[in-house]
């Protein structure tokens, strides 16, 4: 007897339909799956012989063939686990299905109980756009699921659920009592505006008050996340760079309803999303590790999976001692930084991950770390400091808008400096001027202006331009740095509440430097 | 200025050039004088009767060669009774082997001398050219425009190469200010001063071209629109590290001058800045040393100012601060006078009373704010920088400034070339350089 049913697969970030056709024959007994299927899917044979045996049905003696069409398109994963056993279960007779098409997803452990998986949001969407009506996925991704419109989701804890919820109408009101209310939005994938996914729990991360001193750079990075201007942190070890970079969960706003979505399909196909849906629309922060190799950093792998600079989409990704990347790597980053996005290649074709991400990104000024010390000489021998520094691109450090100094902090500041300003001050200042910000840009931040939208927005008066002028000459500005100056200077003067950008914005902007522009050659260490 | 008469380095100067040198057997004033009375001709007139711009000529031409240094110059002289004569011989493949030495006896010319000299004789022409074509003068023992200061001392370079000004070697006064390549930035600053200060009292500043105090000595110089002169260690087509190429051209833009006694070609080695740090005492009237570690080589210019009997002025810098230990050792055991600021070291110096007028009518004193019109948070902040190195994180708590205010009156004060930025540092620069204390005493 033969049965089929609707699964799906990830491809990037996009799910396509899979159906599985299970035929239980007489013959020898023996499993065979087919559809080019990797070692993991091959593994489901014995998960599902056990999940069968254990969740009170009978394995059937006889010959299985399982096939996953379209044959042609690789897959892998474990998602296909419970179709594969309920389809096994119609196939030999122990259980009845309605006839109504239904998908279902989900990894079955050996006892029968179904295991969450990655990728369920957007392998959900596209069944909804396929035409199915009904999906049954693992309890931990209910909530997800939940977000696309369209499609009834019910949550599978174990197969019996799964047996049930294709039995028929009773089986599926059984399904139903265990299932949170879901609001149906309209629109495929839609989302689904609920006040209790709009929490933004702070969790670990770091108060400003616990950074002393660094007045400057406490205001850079305002004025950074402001415009989601790229920023670079350089100062001596200690000086509290990693500190204030750990901050910055506590002063994103909350992603807006589109933005989140975007990111929670990230994160699903990342198997990184949070059942409860909890920090939903809680911005991302990635901080990889420096020695993260191409693929980790950028997305890709035997399975395309998205990297840190995708999983930061609409969020910041932190690269600490940057001077300590794999240059590859980072010569990598630069069509994300630009486009927004990126593309991973392959010779079956290439899929483009999301990848609008503002870069915080920390160094040392030199090998040693005391170059520009007050007190302390660079012990790194002559010319050391300028390898060091160009260990980073040309085009990748022109990429970055903002270089503020972090000095180390004096033990005077330390001590006596009053409790700084907390987070949560800075943060509605930074909301409150994206908001500005966003209205005026067309929901754009400041960093993604082009030039002549840029110059068009900050309504210059005269002074402004002629210092901005002055400003160039002196700097040898190119046009791109004239225009980055602009940005920033949008930024600051955003931060200011000011409606045009005024002599001062020019001028504050003009002090957080271009890390393109080299320094003095006189001043060399 | 010991034993120059008027004459120049030509005049009644043997007498007191230093013992223990090679010149003490081999006097190029004498030598000259042998060369013109046929002395040394050896019966052979037709090149004998040569004048002294043909010896002198062959002296370059020697000294372009590796590793032709002045010892060995002297040796040939001395072994053929002049220059002119051993590339005359080294020119028909004959020049011989040994030559004498300074304790009287021979030596040997190592092989690849002997075949460069005979390479340098099969064209003398061709390196002057050479010399030509990089913008390169020679300045030799022969020659009356020798710089004087520089004859004072025992051991003066037989040929000096240089490119930019040469009279930028013979101002009415010049002071050496060296130290550690590796400075903290308040020495950094300190140096900055006292060499702009030094050209607002017309002494040309004399460094050595190295990063850390010696380019901010430089750079400060040029700032000041002073005269300034870099002694290099290496030959010109490589004058000292990659960083300060462009601190080069604008020395030599500026009517500085950039000398050394190696030929273009050459590379520095590890004896090569010693040495040369000779010529940065001899050509200077004082030497200040701003900051030195233990080790440094500074303190073998420091060293080298006491055998030349040079003032010698000393930063004591912070106590129990490694980066200014060899200071402290200097002023602890040796006659070298704590540096306090430029009065003293100019009060000390031989200046006409003319300059030293100049010196006390500098702009500074009458206060660094004249003609830029700055506003009263400005002149604050200015007033705080101008002291040494800040960070703007210091400005921001002395002075209550919110740091988006701050970083715009810092912008102003940066485009008014006030401050200069290095790191998280913010630097005096220009005007603020100057006028830190009370200056010269009147005379």
């Amino acid at each position: 007897m033969l049965a089929t049913l609707l699964t799906a697969v990830i491809d990037g970030l996009e799910g396509a339909l899979v159906r599985v056709e299970v035929d239980v024959a007489s013959g020898l007994p023996i499993c065979h799956i087919v559809g080019l299927p990797d070692a993991s899917l091959s593994e489901a044979r014995e998960r599902v012989r056990s999940a069968i045996r254990n969740s009170g049905f009978e394995y059937p003696a006889r010959r299985i063939t399982v096939n996953l069409a379209p044959a042609g398109r690789r897959k892998h994963g474990a998602a296909y686990d419970v179709a594969i056993a309920v389809g096994i279960l119609v196939a030999s007779g122990q259980i009845r299905t309605s006839g109504e098409p239904c998908a279902l997803l989900g990894e079955l452990s050996l006892g029968g109980a179904i295991q969450p998986v990655a990728g369920v949001l957007p392998m959900v969407a596209t069944l909804a756009r396929s035409g199915v009506r009904r999906v049954g996925v693992p309890t931990a991704n209910l909530v997800e699921a939940s977000l696309v419109a369209g499609i009834e989701v019910m949550p599978l804890a174990g197969l019996d659920d799964a047996a049930r919820a294709i039995a028929g109408p009773r089986g599926r009101r059984a399904a139903a009592a265990a299932r949170a209310p879901t609001v149906a939005v309209s629109g495929s994938p839609g989302v689904q505006a609920q006040q209790s996914m709009t929490l933004v729990e702070p969790g670990s991360c770091v108060d400003l008050s616990e950074v002393r001193g660094q007045s400057t750079a406490r205001w850079a990075l305002e004025v950074a996340l402001v415009g989601g201007h790229s920023l670079l942190l350089v100062g001596p070890p200690g000086a509290g760079k990693t500190l204030l970079a750990s901050a910055i969960p506590g002063l994103l706003p909350p992603l807006s309803d589109s933005e989140a979505l975007e990111v929670a399909v990230v994160r699903s196909v990342a198997g990184l999303l949070d059942p409860s849906a909890r920090c939903w629309r809680e911005r991302p922060f990635r901080a990889p590790h420096h020695t993260s190799s191409y693929a980790a950093l950028v997305g890709g792998g035997p399975r395309l999976a998205p990297g840190e600079v995708s999983l930061a989409h609409h969020g910041v990704l932190f690269l600490d001692e940057l001077a300590e990347f794999d240059r590859d790597v980072l010569e990598a980053l630069r069509q994300p930084l630009e486009e927004g996005s990126v593309v991973v290649g392959r010779a079956q074709g290439s899929v483009r991950f999301p990848a609008h991400v503002q870069l915080v990104a920390a160094m040392n000024p030199c090998r040693c770390g005391y170059l520009g010390d007050p007190d302390r000489p660079c012990r790194c021998p002559p010319g050391d400091p300028e390898r060091y520094v160009r260990r980073i691109s040309g085009p990748v450090l022109d990429r970055l808008d903002l270089r503020v100094e972090m000095p180390r902090v004096r033990p005077a500041a330390l001590l006596l400096d009053p409790r700084p300003e907390s987070s949560a001050g800075v943060a509605a200042r930074v909301a409150e001027a994206r908001l500005v910000g966003a209205e005026r840009n067309g929901g754009r931040s400041n960093a993604w202006l082009s030039g002549p939208e840029v110059q068009r927005l900050c309504g210059l008066d005269g002074r402004a331009r002629g210092r901005l002028t002055e400003i160039a000459e002196v700097r040898g500005l190119s046009a791109r740095g004239v225009h980055r100056l602009l940005r920033v200077a949008r930024s600051v003067a955003d931060l200011a509440g000011r409606a045009v950008v005024d002599e001062p914005a020019i001028l504050a902007a003009a002090d957080l430097r271009d890390p393109a522009v080299e320094a003095e050659p006189g001043l060399a260490a | 200025m010991i034993g120059v008469g008027p004459d120049g380095p030509l005049g009644p100067v043997e007498e007191e050039r230093g013992a223990g040198a090679p010149w003490r057997r081999w006097e190029p004033a004498r030598a000259h004088a042998a060369t013109r009375a046929g002395e040394h001709s050896g019966g052979r007139p037709a090149w004998a009767a040569g004048s002294l711009a043909d010896e002198r000529f062959a002296w370059v031409v020697l000294a372009t060669v590796e590793g032709v240094g002045d010892r060995t110059l002297a040796a040939l002289c001395t072994t053929h009774g002049s220059a002119r004569r051993a590339l005359r011989l080294a020119a028909r493949n004959r020049l011989p082997a040994r030559v004498h030495d300074e304790r009287g006896g021979t030596r040997a010319l190592p092989a690849g001398v002997r075949a460069g000299i005979a390479r340098a004789a099969a064209d003398p022409g061709a390196r002057l050219r050479e010399l030509g074509d990089g913008g390169i003068w020679t300045l030799t023992l022969l020659d009356p425009d020798y710089p004087a200061r520089l004859l004072g001392i025992p051991d003066p370079p037989a040929v000096l190469f240089g490119t930019g000004a040469a009279r930028a070697l013979r101002t009415r006064a010049a002071v050496a200010v060296v130290g550690t390549r590796r400075p903290t930035p308040a020495a950094r600053v300190a140096a900055a001063r006292c060499a702009a200060e030094l050209c607002h009292a017309g002494v040309a500043v004399i460094s050595g071209l190295a990063v850390g105090i010696d380019g901010a000595a430089h750079a400060a110089a040029l700032e000041a629109g002073g005269t300034t002169v870099a002694v290099i260690g290496s030959g010109h087509r490589r004058p000292g590290p990659r960083a300060h190429r462009g601190l080069v051209q604008r020395i030599v833009a500026t009517g500085g001058a950039v000398v050394g006694e190696l030929p273009p070609a050459a590379h520095a080695t590890h004896g090569t800045y010693p040495r040369r740090n000779r010529i940065i005492s001899g050509l200077a009237d004082a030497v200040i040393v701003i900051e030195a570690p233990l080790r440094s080589g500074a303190l073998i210019t420091a060293g080298l100012a006491l055998e030349h009997g040079r003032p010698l002025w000393v930063q004591a810098g912070q106590p129990h601060q490694p980066a200014s230990a060899g200071c402290r050792v200097l002023l602890e055991e040796t006659e070298a006078r704590p540096y306090e600021g430029v009065e003293k070291v100019l009060a000390a110096l031989p200046l006409a009373n003319r300059s030293r007028d100049a010196a006390t009518a500098r702009p500074a004193t009458t206060g660094f704010e004249a003609g830029l019109a700055l506003g009263g948070e400005e002149r604050r902040l200015a007033t705080i920088i101008r002291r040494g190195p800040v960070t703007s994180d210091d400005l921001a708590m002395l002075t209550g400034i919110a740091p988006g205010e701050l970083a715009g009156l810092l912008t102003l004060l940066e485009l008014r070339g006030l401050v200069r930025v290095l790191g998280p540092l913010l630097l005096p620069a220009g005007p603020l350089l100057v006028g830190s204390a009370p200056s010269v005493t009147q005379p």
